[in-house]
């Protein structure tokens, strides 16, 4: 039965991606489907994800038109790198430039449980690596470096987070503020360390109000920082509560560093 | 008058021979037999291992401790069980022999009421040819398994620091020394403190780091990976994983059996059948566990240890080892209770419970060498199931031997990890993890086998505040200081 591939914005699969433990006739329909729908919209090769199955089951037309059919596939060894303008079925008409491993080597079942390994290279190993990565709930979006996908994102009509939400990601929009923060605190630092070789009061005290302004602005990006990471953090339900403790714990040790080159500031730069 | 005697003073049997002696008090005994004089918080031994912690400040001596619970401490290590007695009495003894100075290789017998396995794992070097020797650790490679092994580990990390100020580039190989390792995530940790620890010294350009493992996909860690749920469906913790090895500019090699190592070197199988093999300048490969090599004697004199052992040596317990292949796998499989299905005044926990069967997927090479993770049992359910141990042997003890057992299925109970990625406290990171159940029920929740309502990820600096916290939080426990109950395991 040819199954309607799940396209962007709908999110891709209905629950998760596990290994099949029991190989049955449900698997052996699901792998027909699978064949059918590749043939019907002219793909190279399809993951069961893309078609809302939570099993890990791969399938891929060959150069002569026969069916490579992978269970339980994982990407086992790599070598070299290649730069690749890849399309996948879940964005119409889009295409990304992926860095992906050159030549691979795969270990899968076939359906008699019986294991197999396989060496690609070119085409067919990225080719593998998409599919692979769909197996354990990801698309390529996950392998773009950061312009790349910064110049995706701009083609996607409602935003990535629709179609392939982040882990917790290690990056957030946040640490802009915390960069600011860190920029400020530098400038204020710089001039109390300058501060030391001027004498002339009427500078230290032009300098002395400068910091104190600049110290209120470090203030404040901390204050908008604390409330916006919070909002931001609602957005990425993987992220466990640690969550917050980092959020507070970089406005702790910023504000440290804030009061300290203050406190030092008062007595060295301010001339009153 | 009962006794209990508790082999091993690991966290498991340090658990439960604390809160059998609370629960117990004066009127029955508790008996600790372990050969260590210090007790050692395992987690923290990457930091030794680092430099970045002494041996000091992750060991304390347990004799001031036990003295102060009133368990009664003997320094020796376990030789063999007579769950039955002997031919003159029967009375159940347990056969040990001292390792403190002065009484060294004597031995005695001590007779028990209940006793409670804990004996945690041998170190098995020897299975990797080069390793090592036995549970002893070969010359090649560093362990950081025990305080000593870090503190040597971090010793030989200092050469090679040296070593690429002078310009030299070095290889750092980490991970797991054989087909059937578990601890993947203590490699794991060991290796980003690494990389964190060379970006400190400013060497971090002059260091190949290479990860190798037997698991059959990143982020595996034993448990068959995590699954984080975003957006309506679960994305895998090899995602994860490979985020974070990208971003670090750590390499990889997985699903690989290291089969021999020598000077600089380390060969290896793969699961696709090749061979391949890796130089490193420094390497640290967790060696495969076994149990500890305990014997067991029917009163007649004849050995019982396949009754009550599994193959592997650790205690069989109320566990079905019988399940067979994979997909036959269930969570019931899993013990409830860790009593011993022989003799029911034995109980096991911690590492030395024989597990019914991996719970990462089983796989194999085609040349038919087993290479997957064996389960891991870290230290919080090693925790749980001591305590529960404990609470049902009192329970037997002060309410009569009909008392129910109380139980901690791994299947049952959630884990959270907390893995370092480089101390420091304003730039140090963990990842913290979540996972319910540990083991997967795939009945209960179709798919993954877990609630990922329950399953999260996240890695920041908060997560290594939390790991610190909980190095002097259960430090303070494990010495019994006040309030230590309140502690949860």
């Amino acid at each position: 039965m040819v199954r309607e591939i799940i396209k962007y914005p709908t999110p891709p699969s209905v629950q998760y991606a596990t290994d099949v433990r029991v190989f049955n006739e449900n698997i052996f329909s699901l792998i027909d489907d699978l064949k059918e729908t590749i043939q019907a919209n002219a793909l190279k090769g399809l993951a069961a994800f893309q078609i809302g199955s939570y099993y890990n089951v791969v399938v891929i037309k060959q150069e002569d038109g026969s069916f490579l059919e992978l269970i339980n596939p994982r990407l086992l060894s790599t070598e070299g790198k290649i730069t690749t303008v890849e399309t996948t079925a879940y964005f119409p008409g889009l295409s990304a430039e992926v860095q992906r491993h050159d030549k691979i080597s795969v270990i899968y079942q076939d359906r008699n449980a019986q294991q197999h390994s396989l060496k690609a290279e070119g085409d067919l190993s990225v080719l593998l690596q998409r599919k692979i990565d769909y197996t354990f709930g990801s698309s390529f979006l996950h392998k773009l470096s950061k312009e790349e996908k910064a110049k995706f994102e701009k083609k996607l009509e409602f935003g990535a987070d629709v179609a392939i939400s982040e882990v917790c990601p290690t990056r957030f929009k946040r640490d802009y503020l915390t960069k600011l923060s860190n920029i400020l605190l530098t400038i204020l630092g710089f001039i109390l360390v300058a501060s030391l070789f001027i004498s002339n009061e009427q500078t230290l005290a032009t300098l002395w109000d400068s910091q104190l302004t600049i110290s209120y602005v470090a203030l404040v990006t901390n204050v908008i920082y604390f409330f916006y990471a919070q909002y931001e953090g609602r957005g990425f339900t993987s992220c466990s509560s640690c969550q917050i403790g980092n959020i507070i714990g970089t406005v702790v040790i910023s504000l440290t560093k804030l009061s300290l080159i203050m406190i030092l500031s008062y007595f060295l730069v301010n001339p009153a | 008058m009962a006794r209990l005697v508790v082999l091993g003073g690991g966290v498991s049997g340090h658990t439960a021979a604390t809160f059998a002696a609370k629960w117990l008090g004066s009127a029955h005994e508790v008996v600790v037999v372990t050969p260590n004089a210090k007790w050692n918080w395992i987690p923290s031994n990457i930091w030794v291992g680092v430099g970045q912690m002494s041996k000091e400040e992750v060991t304390f001596d347990l004799a001031p401790v036990y003295a102060k619970a009133g368990i009664t401490y003997k320094q020796a290590k376990a030789l063999s069980l007579n769950p039955e007695g002997n031919e003159t009495s029967d009375k159940p003894f347990v056969t040990v022999e001292f390792t403190e100075t002065g009484k060294a290789g004597t031995t005695e017998n001590i007779e028990y009421d209940y006793i409670i396995n804990a004996t945690g794992p041998k170190l098995n070097f020897g299975a990797t040819p080069g390793l090592g020797e036995g549970s002893n650790l070969g010359e090649f490679t560093v362990s950081v398994c025990t305080a000593d092994h870090a503190v040597h580990a971090a010793e030989e990390l200092e050469k090679c620091i040296q070593t690429m100020k002078k310009g030299e580039r070095q290889k750092f190989l980490i991970g797991t020394g054989h087909g059937m390792c578990t601890c993947q995530g203590a490699a794991f940790e060991y290796i980003f403190n690494i990389e964190h620890e060379l970006n400190k010294a400013g060497v971090r350009d002059m260091a190949d780091i290479k990860w190798i493992s037997n698991e059959s996909f990143l982020g595996d860690f034993g448990v068959g990976g995590l699954h984080m749920k975003t957006m309506g469906y679960a994305v895998s913790s090899k995602i994860f994983a490979e985020s974070l090895f990208t971003e670090r500019g750590v390499d990889w090699i997985i699903g690989a059996h290291v089969n021999k190592v020598e000077k600089g070197k380390a060969h290896y199988e793969l699961l696709d059948g090749s061979y391949g093999e890796e130089e490193f300048d420094f390497s640290m490969l967790i060696p495969p566990f076994a149990g500890v090599g305990l014997k067991a004697y029917a009163k007649d004199g004849s050995d019982i240890t396949a009754t009550v052992f599994a193959p592997n040596g650790f205690m069989k317990v109320d566990a079905n080892y019988a399940a067979g292949a994979y997909e036959n796998w269930k969570a019931t499989d899993w013990p409830k209770t860790y009593q011993n299905p022989t003799y029911s005044n034995m109980f096991a926990c911690g590492i030395a419970f024989a597990p019914p069967h991996p719970i990462s997927k089983p796989m194999s090479s085609p040349n038919g060498t087993p290479i997957n993770p064996t389960p891991p049992r870290t230290g919080m359910p090693s925790g749980i199931i001591g305590k529960a141990v404990a609470h049902s042997i009192c329970d037997k003890i002060l309410k009569g031997e009909n008392a129910p057992l109380h139980e901690a299925s791994m299947a049952h109970m959630g884990a959270a990890c907390v893995a370092s990625a480089g101390k420091g406290l304003f730039n140090g990171t963990a990842a913290a993890m979540t996972i319910y159940p540990v083991v997967p029920d795939f009945d209960k929740y179709p798919g993954t086998g877990r609630d990922t309502d329950y399953t999260f990820g996240e890695i920041g600096l908060a997560g290594h505040w939390i790991k610190h916290i909980l190095h002097h939080l259960f430090i303070w426990k494990a010495k019994l200081k006040a309030g230590w109950t309140l502690i949860p395991e």
